[in-house]
């Protein structure tokens, strides 16, 4: 009886101290992480951050960041940015956020080149800092595929307005817009390397005020997909626009949002 | 209820109507092989032709009205590497071995068959080994070696290179095969006259446009859409055992939900109709060739990017030549198995 009782807690203390592991602890041994967290000391637990901890082809593995914070005008979340740091570049993604959002919960596909740990450091305008982590394991892929010869062109933005909205209420947005994202590190067929073509920016506006503002570094995967929140007052006009790096050529989509 | 779970919900379906269909129809490809070449009863081969058929002309019929781009699955790739027939002859080998393909053991486990549980552990477990494990940079590697490049995917963008109009080369290649393949199928009096067998055929095949429905128009979603596919059975093992294991960080998928259904229709099935008799292993030898088979099947399975369910009929409803090559090389490996090799499979 007592070898079971021993088994059972020793079982116990293994599945909690797995739980501990991917709270956010060891973000201080990555300076990209530690420059975001600054002087402040993160809270730990708070913010979630959710990542398929096995992804077959690290090439758009699915993110997810929240947090229970509120988000009106006095304190909110403003800023979530998120750091892989055995990828070649650790900035992943940066989401500048508003009050008008109404919830602070965000998501796209990233890329993530090996197994690791990747962190989410948010801040809120109050000055207080979270951090979470997420363990994802890479393996090789299990298809041939091999892209073909069609390169994705600047183009064809994609919103899905929320389902039912109410004033106040955050109601969910996804967006999506085809581009190559071509991070500048990667061989072509011909063994040369393929230049450096990147989406900058999204910006959502609402009414002219801006709503979000998503930064977005190498390792966003092709064809950028965000979702998040948006809790309008009244009816209105929303516009999304992104920028491209270099060129700054902008993709713009406008999508009037009526309240009941 | 957001689109993935539909899918999900419509993928047990389509399980538990193979497991249904399997168990009271005995559909196998290698039982069909068997008989043909061994007792010269072509049945269960004529079965297998007719859903050939039926699986080329439903998929085919719903590309074009759904509408669906059946270039977005793992088929029809202009680059194919050698693999592909070494892996079908791999597989054809441990199907001989372990007696019967994956899909058959998942039916058979649902009628007792405990055989059939050590062939697909194994087959899980080597599938994932070859997928992305430890024989993974093995292939990668090889794959790399070998690989060549087709004038097209599939036989009708192939005819269509060619000059010939787009839709009028699909339908050319579409209507001869099925035509063909239903005719040797129908040309027989003993087929025709065995109605388990005439319905096997017919409602397996009607299952793959099935599941080219479900990922292609249910699964369809601008934003998250789920990864085109219908029934196969190699990887699909190995992901079911993946999510019994790590199911709290990983999603359950579209393979895995029909994987579950086939077990669970043909368990249902087997306790209606009586049908359920528990059986193990007679000797060590027999053990041996199970988990030989197993592995064989894990093995070529993935290099052929699918079985004689997977290629056979997924594979081949949508024209792709990758298909052919994988066929071919199951069904050479299944005659080497049954005939020049049968003393060393045998137990």
């Amino acid at each position: 009886m007592r070898k079971i009782q021993f088994a059972l807690l020793f079982a116990l203390s293994v599945l909690l101290a797995g739980a501990a592991v991917a709270d956010g602890s060891g973000w201080d041994r990555h300076d990209a992480v530690r420059e975001a967290v600054g002087d402040a000391t993160p809270q730990l637990g708070q913010l979630r951050m959710q990542m398929p901890s096995v992804s077959e082809d690290g090439s758009a593995v699915p993110l997810e960041i929240s947090i229970d914070h509120p988000m009106t005008d006095g304190d909110y979340i403003e800023s979530i940015r998120v750091f892989a740091t055995a990828n070649p570049n650790p900035e992943v993604v940066d989401f500048y956020l508003t009050p008008l959002m109404g919830r602070a919960e965000v998501s796209s596909r990233v890329r993530v080149n090996e197994s690791q740990t990747l962190y989410a450091v948010a801040h809120s305008s109050s000055g207080d800092v979270f951090v979470a982590s997420s363990d994802v394991r890479v393996t090789v892929g299990g298809c041939l595929m091999t892209s073909d010869d069609d390169i994705a062109e600047f183009g064809q933005p994609r919103v899905a307005p929320p389902r039912n909205l109410a004033a106040g209420q955050p109601g969910e947005v996804r967006t999506l817009v085809t581009h190559p994202m071509e991070t500048g590190l990667r061989e072509g067929p011909d063994g040369e390397l393929l230049p450096r073509r990147m989406i900058d920016t999204l910006i959502v506006e609402f009414e002219g005020d801006t709503v979000l503002t998503v930064k977005m570094h190498t390792a966003v995967s092709e064809n950028p997909y965000m979702r998040f929140f948006m809790a309008p007052e009244t009816s209105g006009n929303a516009v999304f626009r992104w920028t491209e790096e270099e060129s700054g050529d902008t993709v713009e989509e406008q999508m009037a949002f009526n309240l009941s | 209820m957001p689109h993935t779970e539909w899918v999900l919900i419509a993928g047990l379906i389509l399980g538990l109507l193979f497991g249904a269909v399997g168990q009271q129809t005995g559909f196998c490809l290698l039982r069909g092989l068997k008989n043909r070449w061994v007792e010269g009863d072509g049945r269960k081969l004529r079965a297998f032709a007719l859903a050939m058929a039926v699986a080329l002309l439903g998929t085919q019929a719903l590309a074009v009205l759904a509408p669906i781009d059946l270039g977005a699955s793992v088929h029809p790739q202009r680059t194919l590497s050698l693999l592909i027939p070494i892996g079908g002859v791999l597989f054809g080998l441990g199907m001989v071995m372990a007696n019967g393909c994956g899909a058959r053991s998942l039916v058979l486990l649902g009628t007792g068959n405990l055989r059939s549980l050590v062939v697909l552990l194994c087959l899980g477990i080597a599938a994932y080994m070859t997928m992305s494990g430890v024989l993974a940079n093995g292939r990668l590697a090889v794959e790399g070696a070998v690989q060549f490049r087709l004038p097209a995917a599939t036989w009708w963008q192939w005819l269509a290179s060619l000059g010939m109009d787009g839709q009028l080369a699909r339908w050319l290649v579409t209507v001869v095969l099925v035509v063909l393949l239903s005719a040797y199928a129908l040309a027989n009096s003993a087929f025709r006259r065995s109605g388990r067998d005439l319905a096997g055929g017919l409602l397996i095949g009607l299952l793959i446009p099935a599941g080219w429905w479900i990922t292609g128009v249910l699964g369809d979603d601008v934003f998250d859409p789920v990864r085109l596919a219908s029934l196969s059975f190699v990887a699909p093992i190995g992901d079911s055992l993946q999510y019994l294991m790590i199911s709290t960080g990983i999603s359950l998928t579209f393979p895995v939900a029909v994987v579950a259904g086939i077990v669970a229709g043909s368990f249902a099935l087997s306790l209606i109709t009586g049908g359920l008799h528990w059986q193990g292993f007679d000797s060590p030898r027999h053990i041996r060739r199970s988990v030989l088979g197993g592995v064989l099947m894990g093995i070529g399975g993935v290099m052929a990017l699918g079985c004689s369910i997977g290629q056979g009929l997924t594979g081949f409803s949508t024209l792709a030549i990758s298909a052919w090559l994988a066929l071919g090389g199951i069904v050479l490996g299944a005659w080497l198995g049954v005939r020049p090799l049968k003393s060393w499979v045998s137990p």
